[in-house]
């Protein structure tokens, strides 16, 4: 679209698809992703005084930001055309706010919205100093845009702007994430989550936002929901897109490894996760040894995914198949502590003692994952008679 | 120290501290004032530049710290309320990060020793919350810096620069910057946190490899796994100030071994003795394990008689204790902390 063509024929063709309220190709004519970008006849050091005058308040404003940054684009200056993206978000938002009972250029919202993250984080990677500054500050024009969207609520259900918020949240939660600042997340899914329009939302933006709650809640060691989110984004993903796949898979695996189902070799291979089969393995056989061998090898991808750290949570639940095998093996409903303690020594941890070894088997009691008491005076474990070591799926 | 326009003030309305007048001199520092929208704070003549702040702290920390013909508390406030004034001068001239970081470390120290020092104090003489408030901002504002000298770094292609002071070539200066130190402390303040141990698992590995700093990593995993043994363990191993953030942490930690103890050893006839309990858990003495027991609503006769019914979930922690064992059962001196 606009590939081609004079300025004023930009300019009108714009002006007609605001006056008919055709947000879709609004949104493409104000893109950066679209192939008038390339049209060198749009291109001018002097946008704002072609433009000025020639077209309608308030389109004419997004317009010269929009070509403004296209120039600076082209000329590879990132942190200009993220000035200007920023200034155009803002005009967009001026033009939501006086669009009243309306939701039809919510498209162009989410076209503007996204480049400027685009360009964000274009800007970041050039700047080596600004560690994610640029970034905030583009949160902060995203939220103007949500701010104007949550705060339509006199709207009738189908035309108001609250339909945008999800698309908002979503881009945020993106930078959130990328500059590490995940506290900011709260507020925005308890927006979402206590929403009317909670299932309504398309379910490409659903599962994105799912995604990211559920890493979320992995990393608040709230292994349940972050279970139900990841699961319902790895159902519903597109069964082509697998490279989202495999990255819901890189925290659903780990998930659920803690909530005791391993994950099957054919699946692994399937996304290219092979990394995680040593430790499904090492887990399984509760080998100590073999799970630090394991994070050693692959530290960098477990660092780079976040994951690392739940990685070495993994080994709670080695440490109860290990201590599950134990049992089977002394076939009796009292073993000496010496017996854990041993088995901890030959599968990697030397340096455990009889203390620690009971501190061990307390927290397993504790979490439920071993049925028993521990007897100080006589350095034994009771287990029940019937399941001692229940199966871990069926605890939570 | 001091601006003149706030020394003819202070001396007019009589708003001299205590601390302030030596011998039958007076020695004012500037005080802390909040930026109100009418004030201009940013105004030249009233900032003190770098060299100025430097001295202040030092003197603040070195001079008026060691007074000990007036009560902790007092000093608390007045340090406290004076180093948030040189804060203030620092943010308001931007000052290099390189620089920040020579000043925030002696009060992240500050900040640090005081919360260990204060512990036993009441609510309405010491806030721990507020003063933990005011430790994280300096602590984050110090990283910040560093992060930035580390990119400043990859850009210059100095690889080998850990950071040290005769960079910056002082010569008066009586305190070190630590950044492993600070680094550590940002450890332990959140050790119920996960994010500081994702920032550590990104740092640059000549910082990760130093062994302080992997010792407070290892016991913030042992603490995660609720290992109590391995945490109480290692935590002999810990420097003064590190020390001191352990002890103000101890009482969350026995409370939640407790916890977790009487499920494990939960039991009507068997009991676990009192001395293994204040081993495994760092007790002063078995008068302690029996009043922390009783606190959480456990039976004390020969041993503690574990129940995880009768435990009390929904009580407060009880209070850290000064004289601990791991600080040889002396309470550490602000001198010490200040020069390591």
């Amino acid at each position: 679209m606009m590939a081609t063509g004079t300025l004023n024929q930009y300019i009108q063709y714009v002006e007609r698809m605001f006056r008919t309220a055709n947000g879709e190709n609004l949104a493409r004519l104000l893109s950066l992703r679209d192939d008038h970008i390339n049209n060198k006849n749009l291109r001018s050091s002097d946008i704002a005084t072609l433009v000025e005058g020639n077209c309608v308040a308030p389109l004419d404003e997004i317009i010269i930001y929009h070509l403004c940054c296209v120039q600076a684009l082209s000329v590879k200056d990132f942190m200009e055309a993220y000035h200007h993206q920023s200034q155009c978000v803002a005009a967009v938002v001026r033009l939501l706010q006086a669009q009243k009972e309306e939701n039809w250029s919510l498209s162009l919202m989410y076209t503007v919205c996204l480049d400027l993250r685009l360009v964000a984080q274009k800007a970041e990677l050039c700047d080596a100093q600004s560690n994610g500054k640029i970034l905030e500050k583009a949160a902060e024009s995203l939220l103007a845009c949500f701010r104007v969207c949550a705060a339509d609520n006199r709207t009738a259900d189908e035309d108001t702007k609250r339909l945008g918020m999800l698309n908002l949240v979503n881009q945020l939660l993106k930078v959130y994430f990328r500059i590490n600042k995940l506290h900011l997340c709260k507020p925005l899914i308890r927006a979402i989550d206590s929403s009317p329009f909670k299932d309504q939302f398309p379910l490409a933006q659903q599962i994105t936002y799912r995604y990211f709650v559920g890493r979320k809640a992995m990393f608040d060691s709230d292994y349940r929901s972050a279970d139900e989110y990841l699961s319902f984004a790895f159902q519903n993903c597109h069964h082509q897109s697998i490279k989202n796949k495999r990255l819901i898979l890189t925290y659903l695996i780990p998930v659920k490894m803690l909530l005791g189902f391993m994950p099957a070799k054919r699946l692994l291979h399937k996304y290219d996760l092979l990394q995680f089969w040593d430790l499904v393995t090492a887990v399984k056989n509760g080998n100590l040894r073999e799970i630090d061998h394991v994070m050693e090898e692959h530290e960098s991808f477990f660092i780079r995914a976040g994951i690392y750290l739940i990685v070495e949570k993994l080994k709670i639940i080695a440490y109860r198949n290990l201590f599950r095998k134990v049992y089977l093996a002394e076939n009796t409903h009292q073993i000496d502590i010496v017996s854990f303690q041993a088995a901890l020594q030959i599968m990697g941890q030397v340096d455990v003692d009889s203390d620690e070894t009971q501190c061990i088997v307390a927290n397993l009691i504790y979490d439920g994952k071993i049925k028993g008491y521990i007897s100080y005076q006589h350095k034994k474990v009771v287990v029940s008679k019937q399941n001692a070591f229940p199966p871990l799926s069926s605890l939570y | 120290m001091c601006p003149q326009d706030e020394i003819w003030l202070r001396k007019r309305e009589k708003l001299i501290h205590i601390l302030e007048v030596v011998g039958d001199n007076f020695k004012l520092v500037k005080s802390y004032s909040r930026s109100a929208a009418d004030a201009n704070i940013a105004v030249p003549s009233l900032l003190r530049p770098y060299s100025v702040l430097k001295k202040t702290v030092n003197y603040l920390l070195h001079e008026v710290g060691k007074q000990t013909n007036v009560p902790v508390i007092v000093i608390y406030d007045f340090l406290n309320d004076r180093l948030r004034a040189v804060r203030q001068d620092m943010t308001i001239q931007r000052l290099l990060p390189e620089q920040c970081m020579e000043l925030l470390e002696p009060i992240i120290r500050f900040h640090v020793y005081f919360a260990y020092r204060l512990c036993e104090k009441a609510i309405n003489e010491f806030d721990p919350v507020l003063n933990n408030k005011l430790l994280l901002e300096c602590v984050k504002w110090f990283l910040s810096c560093a992060d930035e000298m580390d990119r400043l770094n990859r850009c210059f292609n100095t690889h080998k620069t850990a950071l040290s002071l005769d960079l910056l070539n002082l010569e008066d200066s009586k305190t070190m910057c630590d950044r492993v130190l600070v680094e550590c402390l940002y450890i332990l303040c959140n050790i119920e946190n996960y994010q500081p141990l994702v920032r550590y698992l990104g740092l640059p590995s000549y910082i990760k490899r130093n062994p302080r700093l992997k010792l407070v990593y290892e016991i913030a995993i042992a603490n995660i796994k609720n290992d109590f043994i391995r945490v109480c363990r290692l935590s002999h191993r810990l420097c003064p100030l590190t020390t001191c953030v352990f002890v103000i942490y101890l009482p969350r930690l026995q409370r939640n071994s407790l916890l977790i103890m009487s499920s494990a050893y939960n039991s009507k006839q068997l009991t676990v003795p009192t001395t293994i309990l204040q081993d495994w858990m760092l007790f002063n003495s078995v008068v302690d394990v029996t009043e922390c027991c009783k606190h959480y609503g456990l039976n004390v006769d020969n041993g503690v008689q574990f129940n995880k019914l009768s435990f009390k979930c929904d009580i407060e922690a009880h209070k850290p204790k000064l004289n601990n064992r791991l600080t040889g059962g002396q309470i550490i001196n602000l001198h010490e902390v200040l020069t390591y």
